[in-house]
């Protein structure tokens, strides 16, 4: 019994840090870069259901493209590919700002999504593909196999935090929160900022695409429900709960939300208040997500790197930063473009 | 066959149109997104449901009651959610209103549970036309939704409250100097706009079925419609609505109709990177911009 506690807990861990991950690659986009991206979803669909089809043993499945490549060069493979698919979504949407970058890149995930659906013959529709391989799965087979995950999964989260933290303290990272906090100074200075855009926005695709295999990894299956809007909010959320602009923050509120909501699922209940149970993690999602609004909007790390010191933690300065940008655009009724003209 | 595809095309486009009225009008007045209008027309269908099969309440008057309790609802939750968090601009409304569409969406799973549900409601007979057939329920669906238009236009148009809804969407400050009561006007806004999401989402119910799901489906299809009709004018929306409801059932003529929100969203993508400021723009004209 309790052995089984603690294998459900070192699952949830790995949960837990696949989170992490994506939430530190927002926090480059969205938290550093400006760009508030709802396509989370897509990406990691592109890169998940890439690193599966090149890899997956073609027995049994009648499907268009199943190379049955080693599994590391279909994590280098998935990384390419989905960085490919974020710039070609990149290149209409980053000439957008504010919302109108929100819907376009919500949308794209959602075309992707109904792609991976409705393309069958490559991707086996909402039956998905069950039959995965995961790495040393023969070494250590077993149930204690978690642990081998768990363990890929810390060094993936060290690797991408030591790599954000590279990038944060480097003068790309700071030319970077340069143009999200003053877009007009950054190009009268003469940096590049559609470039730096469109280069920021392909790495988060990369990394995305590399990190996607963990997901499927802890889910042992790939079926497209796994790629909806929730993956989005869910790292949205431990972003902002966190603090958004901060890499401990994303850490921190990927722990706190998904530990705390896939811990609940763990409760024993009676069988007729199975509903109400498989709906707690949406429900504590979206009030978390409201009170964090309300009460801590820089979330519980407040972003470290500003350029306006002496106003750090000050309740909502960066939304209200971020909000002030895109408010000029409200009532409008037309996002602006940038473009080099 | 062609004629049978554009009348079910019309009824979709009629509900779409009903769906983002109200969206675009809290866009304009409140000045963000709220993700979470797809929630109210998964609650409007619910509620339809327990006041039809549950209480026994004609179609029509279920129809009335949800309009009125969702509005209610509406300005309930404006009150309470939206408001302490006003102040502090449009990106911490817009992740308020996802916090709150996750909210309700876990609300109503808990409350109504997974089940696809089924309003068991007669369409009465249908007449020809030509080689294609239209039921009275259809003419019903789409005259309701000319019906609503009109009446909105009506209301926006002639009347004080309306004007001053109309002010406001085009200058808060302004319309707050002037002494218009900015809080009448939001209340009123967000009345309108969940009762006719409820409304919507009820007619989505009966035309199909109710899932929890009927609210995530749709948001998507309401942001596409207000940013084609350049999230701004009331009679644009409209006619968005009706054109996006047209063009996806005439895509699925052409391309399997499992694409038919793919078709959605490409038009969607589309109009935003050639036409960011809306089909059919002339200028900016922000005087007009009532909803």
């Amino acid at each position: 019994m309790s052995s089984g506690w603690i294998l459900y807990a070192v699952g949830v861990l790995n949960l837990v840090g696949f989170y992490a991950i994506v939430a530190m690659v927002l926090n480059l986009e969205a938290g550093w870069g400006g760009m508030w991206d709802l396509g989370l979803a897509g990406l990691l669909g592109v890169g998940g259901y890439f690193y599966v089809l090149s890899t997956v043993d073609s027995s049994g499945l009648d499907l268009n493209f199943t190379p049955g490549w080693p599994m590391l060069l279909g994590i280098l493979g998935s990384g390419i590919v989905t960085a490919f698919v974020a710039f070609l979504i990149g290149i209409p949407t980053l000439r957008l700002r504010g919302e109108y970058f929100l819907i376009t890149t919500f949308a794209f995930a959602e075309m992707i999504r109904q792609l991976i659906i409705n393309e069958s013959d490559f991707t086996n529709g909402t039956l998905g593909i069950t039959s995965i391989d995961r790495p040393f799965a023969t070494t250590f087979g077993g149930i204690k196999y978690e642990w081998v995950l768990l363990g890929i999964t810390v060094l993936s989260v060290l690797a991408i935090y030591l790599l954000m933290r590279r990038l944060g303290h480097a003068p790309y990272g700071r030319n970077m929160r340069s143009f999200r906090d003053n877009e007009t100074l950054a190009l009268a200075l003469g940096k590049n900022v559609t470039r730096r855009r469109i280069q920021i926005f392909v790495l988060a695709g990369f990394l995305l695409g590399i990190v996607a295999p963990l997901y499927v990894w802890h889910i042992r299956a790939i079926v497209p429900s796994m790629y909806g809007p929730d993956i989005t909010f869910t790292a949205w959320t431990a972003l902002v709960v966190g603090g958004i602009g901060s890499i401990g923050g994303s850490i921190l509120g990927a722990l706190l939300l998904v530990g705390f909501t896939q811990g609940l699922l763990f409760i024993p209940v009676s069988a007729e208040y199975t509903n109400v149970l498989s709906a707690m993690p949406q429900l504590l999602l979206g009030i978390a997500l409201i009170l964090i609004m309300r009460w801590r909007p820089d979330g519980l790390i407040p972003e470290r790197f500003s350029f306006t010191p002496g106003n750090r933690g000050s309740g909502g300065r960066f939304l209200r930063s971020r909000a002030a940008a895109i408010g000029g655009l409200l009532g409008r009724g037309s996002p602006e473009q940038s473009g080099r003209s | 066959m062609l004629l049978q595809v554009i009348i079910f095309g019309l009824v979709q486009g009629s509900i779409l149109a009903l769906a983002t009225v109200g969206f675009a009008m809290t866009r304009q007045t409140e000045g963000f997104l709220n993700i979470a209008h797809g929630q109210y027309l998964a609650i409007g269908a619910f509620l339809g449901l327990v006041y039809f099969d549950n209480l026994g309440a004609n179609v029509f008057v279920a129809g009335l009651l949800v309009v009125l309790s969702m509005g209610v609802i509406g300005v309930a939750i404006a009150r309470i959610v939206f408001d302490p968090v006003r102040k502090r601009g449009a990106l911490v409304l817009l992740f308020t209103s996802i916090g709150l569409a996750y909210a309700l969406y876990g609300a109503i799973i808990a409350i109504f549970g997974t089940d696809v549900k089924l309003f068991s409601v007669s369409f009465g007979k249908s007449f020809a036309i030509g080689s294609a057939s239209i039921t009275v329920g259809e003419i019903i669906i789409i005259a309701l939704a000319l019906l609503t238009v009109a009446g909105l236009w009506l209301f926006l148009t002639f009347t004080r409250l309306g004007m001053w809804v109309r002010a406001v969407a085009s200058n808060p400050e302004l319309a707050r100097v002037r002494g218009i009561r900015v809080q009448i006007v939001s209340s009123t806004v967000w009345f309108i706009a969940a009762g006719l999401a409820g409304l919507a989402g009820m007619l989505l119910a009966i035309i199909g079925s109710a899932s929890p799901e009927l609210g995530w489906a749709n948001i998507l299809v309401i942001l596409a419609v207000a940013v084609m009709g350049g999230v701004g004018r009331i009679y644009a929306v409209i006619a968005a609505g009706l054109l996006l409801g047209l063009v996806m059932s005439l895509s699925a003529e052409v391309i399997p109709i499992a694409y038919q929100t793919v078709v959605a969203f490409g038009v969607l993508v589309l109009v935003l990177v050639v036409r960011p400021e809306g089909l059919f723009a002339v200028k900016r004209r922000r005087e007009i911009a009532a909803a």
